[in-house]
């Protein structure tokens, strides 16, 4: 069949709802056929933005991490192939199927990686202090971490253009702003984590190092330490990671420690917690149960110890980002010191009599700070 | 020093006398640690104690 324009012309102007209607109908045929394909098209484009981004994250941090060790420390060998191999190292978790005695097999697990780690470091360099030693234990967990969430997004993201499945990507879309939000904070938390500067989760280390200066410090586990004080008729005892180490230590097995010595009454944990959206930064909160974060191994310890004997636990928290909590501490957060410490006070005198013992533990990384 | 999306971040350390109790300021620099004593107070040459090390933002 012959198709004449001018005709269709003709019929068009005579008929103008029709041109309408197939103005309306066509995108609407489109829609339904390949809605989904464009949807994933304009979101795939969006989280290709951001998969760039981490991939220059995870290479300049790893140029930065090479470039530091080069530059500070002596090595008989070049070192920067056997560090390169560090950053695909990769952890099972165990079996959860039957979740009794998890716990201890996770805490097996990230010690031994810990000790391995360490391990293969001080063998790679000759005259390693313990700060250095620290510092470059937290720098490559920085540069595994990005290289961790550059691989697992781009896996998504091309295993959904790869089969065309727009519901794959939804996920993915949605995680990305919280994941860019915890790289950028990784990317922004090498130069002080390179130069030995307390970062926003030192501050409750700092808090206990501050009461702990003048009192005789030992040894209550790997990186950590404790001490005694009195505060008012209380005995208080005193434990944190061990500063200026770049090391949160093992409050778990300090606390271990400290109760065969002596049952304290109470247990106060200071810490730096994670900010609701519209909360103050370096704001106080108290409340109730462990304060610390990680895998969770630390907690389950505390918690067991505290229950077992009967003890309770308060805790005292300083809000802040995680950006703020993993980069160089705020003048806003260094300035509130001396405020947790007089709410720290006032906790214990609401909650304790005399002649009754408090452990206070600061709790979080204490880089930067000494005891 | 640092830049990042235009804004520079600076790295102070604040230190006080344990002695005459007077407060500092200066910009950081390697080797600092909070509660690290290792400069002599200006005023009565008493010990400086370093008791903050802090970043300000500027844009």
């Amino acid at each position: 069949m012959d198709f004449n324009f001018d005709e269709f012309l003709a019929w068009v102007g005579e008929d103008i709802d029709t041109l309408m209607m197939l103005i309306w109908i066509i995108p609407v045929i489109v829609f339904v056929f390949y809605g989904q394909r464009i949807q994933l098209l304009i979101s795939s484009n969006e989280i290709k933005k951001d998969i760039d981004k981490l991939e220059e994250y995870t290479a300049s941090t790893k140029k930065d991490f090479l470039n530091y060790v080069k530059n500070n420390l002596t090595s008989k060998t070049d070192p920067s192939k056997r560090l390169d191999s560090f950053f695909d190292y990769f952890t099972i978790m165990p079996v959860d199927m039957d979740p009794n005695g998890i716990i201890s097999k996770i805490n097996h697990l990230v010690r031994s990686r810990e000790d391995f780690i360490r391990l293969q470091i001080n063998g790679m360099f000759s005259d390693l202090s313990s700060v250095e030693l620290s510092k470059l234990q937290n720098l490559l967990e920085i540069v595994t971490t990005l290289q961790l969430f550059y691989k697992h997004t781009r896996h998504l993201y091309l295993t959904a253009k790869k089969q065309k499945n727009f519901p794959l990507i939804l996920p993915l879309q949605m995680m990305i702003p919280f994941i860019m939000e915890e790289a950028v904070a990784l990317k922004d938390a090498m130069p002080a984590i390179k130069k030995g500067q307390p970062i926003g989760d030192s501050i409750g280390p700092m808090i206990v190092g501050q009461m702990m200066l003048d009192t005789t410090k030992e040894s209550a586990a790997f990186e950590t330490v404790w001490s005694k004080t009195t505060f008012e008729d209380r005995e208080l005892f005193l434990l944190k990671a061990e500063g200026p180490n770049a090391t949160v230590g093992r409050p778990g097995d300090g606390f271990e420690k400290i109760i065969s010595n002596k049952k304290p009454d109470l247990v106060i944990m200071i810490d730096a917690s994670l900010k609701l959206e519209g909360e103050d930064s370096a704001s106080i909160a108290k409340g109730f149960g462990a304060a610390i974060g990680g895998i969770g191994t630390e907690r389950f310890k505390i918690e067991e110890i505290a229950t077992k004997n009967q003890i309770p636990i308060l805790a005292l928290v300083i809000k802040q980002s995680i950006h703020e909590a993993i980069t160089l501490m705020t003048q806003t957060i260094a300035d509130k010191a001396n405020a947790v410490r007089d709410e720290l006070h006032q906790m214990i005198r609401e909650n304790t009599t005399s002649g009754q013992t408090v452990l206070v533990i600061g709790v979080g990384n204490t880089i930067g700070v000494s005891q | 020093m640092r830049k990042s999306d235009n804004k520079i971040t600076t790295c102070y350390t604040s230190l006080e006398c344990n002695s005459c109790k007077i407060l500092q300021k200066r910009k950081f620099t390697d080797g600092d640690f909070v509660f690290s004593s290792s400069e002599n107070c200006s005023d009565c040459d008493g010990k400086m104690m370093i008791t903050k090390i802090f970043g300000v933002t500027m844009d």
